[in-house]
């Protein structure tokens, strides 16, 4: 195994920065934020010295609040990483070993096109007859001030070139991920928590690429690279989004379960309140991702989960001629009732398990929509059933007789 | 009181029950059990592991209900069911030679009413070193076919 993925995952910038004191001294996420600090204190400095235009002080300021933005976003990687538990199918677990092997590859490969990107850059400003350091700096800025612009534009570059290196890795990851999840057997799956986490950081890189839009006030006057940064923020945003997505429909739950509880019919719901408990069978609908149930309004388990909304809930396959063939799953965990509020936040998705609950128990929406039936039990509009999601935060599986714990 | 003739038709005929059992912090747990009934008694048996979750939720909490139902996949209407929620007891867990004459002749009891409703898959299987007896004493019970619901209170003065 790389010993590189081992060790604490770091790019090549953040350590050697992160070796000199005072940066040496203080947590690794800090030390970014005091590099920043007393860049811009440095910076404020010069001003002063050099009797700079407030409006370089803006820019230079600007400048350093993307790098700070850009860093936190990004440095989130790492420590998530980090934590990520391993998934339980060795496909899954070799590809994140390789994602972050190459992520933060010993041979840093992650400063290539940050690097490209300052020459190309550097040489655009100093050789192509760009105007720009002049509306940075005035006319013949002091070399002290070149050199610092240099530092800030490279500290940009840098970042940016981390911005496309890990969101096109996590894009590629995904694909992967997605493609490994169909070919799951049994209990193979990459836990709940994980592939949210996955998705958080790919939230991360979209608002990674919107920051870069604050980068257009320092560029305003030239055209072409406000076009340059524009196109960074939609490819950014757009891999990052399309990536979010793809992890988003990977099935957080193994096959067996995920097939056990696509194909019953009924679920039973545990609730409990001042230690009391309750239990029957409910109707449900899994839309691959979430599962949902419905209750009356006048049903004494609402009444419960209104007060405690913990649960259990259960699904199985009972069959009486052979019981080494039983199977059972236990969500343990958390409701979510939808109210009234929840019309027009989540239409859509309510509409969605309202046609899934039509496609599954046609008969039962035949006949609870007939007008005979008591107030409580009639389907019709969407709201006269409450519909209730489950958020497991435990899975047990029983197979035969054997229980498997399932992490989530 | 009785238990009214339909709710114990449902006891009697089928072999899941679905038991939840809460923790002290009011969080429930579910499992399916093999159960018997005893109309003498009204108590429900079940036996189970003594390490399973919900022997320690029992100690616990003894409060649990467990729901016995008949389900139709195509049908709300034939949907038939009882939930009884009522106090558990576990039985005092040693070796055999150290079991109360009483405790004995309980387990004894219901492994025959065991063996006699489930006969085809318990067979001769004896009642493992772990396994335990709950006893389950029905203070209510709630039944349900189609849309119409009915409950009854029992006297069976158990924890309140």
């Amino acid at each position: 195994m790389d010993k590189g993925a081992k060790k604490e995952m770091k790019w090549i910038y953040e350590e050697i920065v992160g070796r000199i004191p005072p940066f040496s001294l203080v947590s690794y996420q800090y030390s970014i934020l005091m590099q920043l600090l007393f860049l811009l204190i440095l910076g404020l400095i010069f001003g002063f010295i050099f009797n700079l235009e407030s409006i370089s002080l803006f820019y230079g300021s600007l400048a350093i609040l993307v790098a700070v933005s850009w860093s936190l976003l990004i440095l989130q990687l790492g420590p998530t990483l980090r934590k990520f538990r391993a998934p339980l199918s060795k496909d899954e677990n070799e590809l994140l070993e390789r994602y972050k092997g190459i992520l933060f590859h010993r041979n840093h490969y992650e400063a290539i096109p940050g690097l490209a990107i300052f020459i190309q850059f550097m040489l655009y400003l100093f050789f192509y007859g760009s105007d720009l350091v002049e509306n940075w700096l005035g006319k013949n800025p002091h070399i002290i001030l070149l050199l610092f612009v240099s530092l800030l534009i490279w500290d940009i570059c840098y970042r940016m070139g981390l911005g496309i290196w890990a969101s096109v890795l996590a894009l590629w990851r995904s694909v992967r991920l997605k493609k490994l999840a169909e070919k799951r057997t049994e209990l193979e799956h990459t836990p709940y928590t994980e592939l949210r986490s996955l998705q958080k950081l790919d939230i991360n890189n979209v608002f990674f690429g919107i920051i870069s839009l604050l980068l257009i006030p320092l560029l305003q006057s030239d055209n072409f690279l406000v076009t340059i940064i524009v196109i960074f923020m939609l490819f950014i945003t757009l891999i990052s989004v399309i990536s979010a997505y793809i992890v988003s429909k990977v099935p957080w739950l193994p096959p067996d379960i995920y097939n056990l509880v696509n194909e019953s019919s009924f679920a039973y719901i545990g609730t409990s309140l001042g230690g009391v408990t309750h239990v029957t069978p409910v109707v449900y609908v899994f839309d691959g991702q979430k599962i949902f149930f419905n209750t009356s309004k006048e049903a004494k388990k609402l009444k419960i989960m209104q007060k405690n909304n913990k649960v259990a809930f259960l699904i199985d396959k009972r069959d009486m001629s052979n019981i080494y063939e039983n199977k059972a799953v236990l969500f343990t965990g958390e409701v979510k009732i939808y109210g009234l509020l929840d019309v027009p936040l989540r239409l859509v998705q309510m509409l969605q398990t309202l046609s899934l609950f039509i496609k599954k128990y046609p008969e039962y929406t035949r006949k609870y929509s007939t007008s005979e039936l008591p107030k409580a039990w009639q389907l019709t509009p969407i709201i006269a059933r409450i519909l209730v999601e489950v958020k497991p935060i435990k899975i047990i599986y029983w197979r035969g007789a054997k229980q498997i714990s399932v992490p989530v | 009181m009785k238990i009214p003739v339909e709710m114990r038709n449902i006891l009697y005929g089928n072999y899941f029950g679905y038991v939840c059992t809460s923790d002290r912090h009011d969080q429930p747990h579910l499992t399916p059990v093999f159960f018997v009934y005893d109309e003498h008694s009204q108590k429900i048996f079940f036996i189970t592991n003594d390490k399973s979750k919900k022997v320690k939720n029992i100690f616990e909490n003894p409060n649990v209900s467990i729901t016995i139902d008949i389900r139709d996949t195509v049908n709300p209407f034939n949907n038939e069911g009882v939930m009884a929620q009522g106090t558990a007891n576990v039985t005092e867990h040693a070796p055999i030679y150290f079991l109360s004459e009483e405790t004995l002749q309980l387990y004894y009891d219901i492994y025959m009413e065991f063996k006699s409703k489930y006969q085809k898959v318990i067979e001769n299987k004896p009642l493992g070193e772990n396994d335990v007896i709950v006893q389950i004493s029905i203070q209510k019970i709630v039944y349900w076919k189609g849309p119409h619901f009915k409950s009854v209170r029992l006297d069976n003065t158990g924890l309140g």
